[in-house]
């Protein structure tokens, strides 16, 4: 792979990426032999694992009784999501006949289920974007001195940038990002591996999606001194709320 | 609800092969002798012989797959077969998103290299 795009190719033939951005690697491969190659290599390469490989399936008796066990546990243990539990129910109560029962059900489910939030999906593009090519970071400083008044020469608003290296959160940097069609300051910190972003940008009227998980990805949202805050990372969700609490602490 | 049961299956898989000392012997279902079961053989099959070259290619890939270090395997088997997202690998796995990109791109890589790279010696063995 000798283009550097090459990973954010990738994530766009995964299907990761925005509409936007899906734009802009379509219009890079035109002009990149490389990343066309790129794109064959994976189309074939997909195809291949799909059409040749083995896939073992759970045994339909194995599948029921797991099935079985998680219903029986149901409100004891931490629930799957409903999105899931909806469609099984629906599908094992019209099996067995009890269908008025299974149907109302599924519509208090269906009702139940949160609707997709615009503003969680925008963030967690903007997330996942800053992971790929070279957009993490664009001051790069542990020093808040540095971070702070980078922000305010960049962007509309300027944030607080605590370094919280003692506690496991190491400031790496800040950067400018859209969100939503706002202008926004982003704080980058460290924590082991993870990158947590933590957004920030002028409060409108809009609503926060609060706390929420999507695909793997926590997010937790609030509002402070007339700006709106966004930390997005796929470090554990406690871990990220204790980030969120020194935040709101300084 | 799929990567939340994937985790549990992970988590339980890595202790029993701890468990059992034996990292380095997975044992995955091996295919390589005809199975005279084979719908393939039973007359009424207008092609055996392109049927046994498809089995073999399933067994070849079976076989590249099952040699990929097992941190690629696992992104690889997750994405295009289980087809999650990377969000949910990360979740699964452990492994920060770039990490599981990174692999993935490598894993990709390897796979066609070798699946090449043993067609070539297949190629070389028939003639």
């Amino acid at each position: 792979m000798l283009c550097n795009e090459g990973l954010r190719l990738q994530a766009c033939f995964d299907g990761e990426i925005d509409a936007g951005a899906v734009l802009e690697v379509e219009r890079h491969l035109q002009g990149c032999a490389d990343c066309a190659a790129l794109l064959t290599d994976l189309e074939a390469t997909r195809q291949l694992i799909r059409r040749d490989a083995p896939y073992y399936r759970a045994p339909a008796g194995l599948r029921e009784g797991i099935m079985a066990r998680f219903d029986r546990e149901d409100g004891v243990q931490t629930p799957p999501p409903a999105r899931l539990s909806f469609s099984r129910r629906f599908l094992s109560g019209a099996a067995s006949g009890a269908g008025i029962t299974a149907l109302a059900a599924a519509l208090v489910f269906f009702l139940a289920v949160p609707r997709p939030d615009p503003l969680a999906g925008d963030l967690m593009n903007a997330h996942l974007r800053s992971l790929m090519s070279d957009h993490l970071i664009d001051v790069v400083s542990s020093d808040r001195h540095t971070v702070k008044p980078w922000f305010a020469g960049h962007t509309d608003v300027s944030p607080p940038a605590a370094n919280f290296e003692k506690e496991g959160y190491k400031l790496i940097g800040g950067r400018a990002d859209y969100v939503d069609g706002h202008r926004a300051a982003v704080v980058v910190y460290r924590h082991g591996l993870h990158i947590v972003n933590v957004f920030a940008w002028a409060a409108s009227t809009e609503k926060l999606p609060g706390e929420v998980t999507q695909k793997g990805y926590h997010i937790a949202c609030w509002n402070s001194a007339d700006l709106n805050y966004c930390a997005v990372s796929d470090t554990g969700l406690d871990e990220l709320l204790d980030l969120v609490r020194l935040i709101k602490r300084q | 609800m799929k990567p939340w049961l994937l985790t549990i299956v992970r988590n339980c898989f890595l202790t029993v092969v701890s468990q059992t000392k034996r990292k380095q012997d997975v044992p995955l279902p091996a295919d390589n002798e005809i199975d005279l079961a084979d719908p393939a053989l039973i007359a009424g099959d207008p092609d055996p012989e392109a049927a046994i070259m498809k089995r073999e290619d399933h067994r070849r890939l079976n076989d590249l797959l099952a040699a990929l270090p097992a941190e690629f395997r696992e992104v690889l088997v997750l994405r295009e077969m289980e087809e999650l997202s990377y969000g949910e690998i990360a979740q699964i796995t452990g492994a920060p998103i770039g990490t599981v990109m990174s692999r993935l791109a490598r894993a990709r890589a390897l796979l066609k290299k070798n699946w090449h790279l043993s067609a070539e010696g297949s190629r070389h063995a028939l003639q």
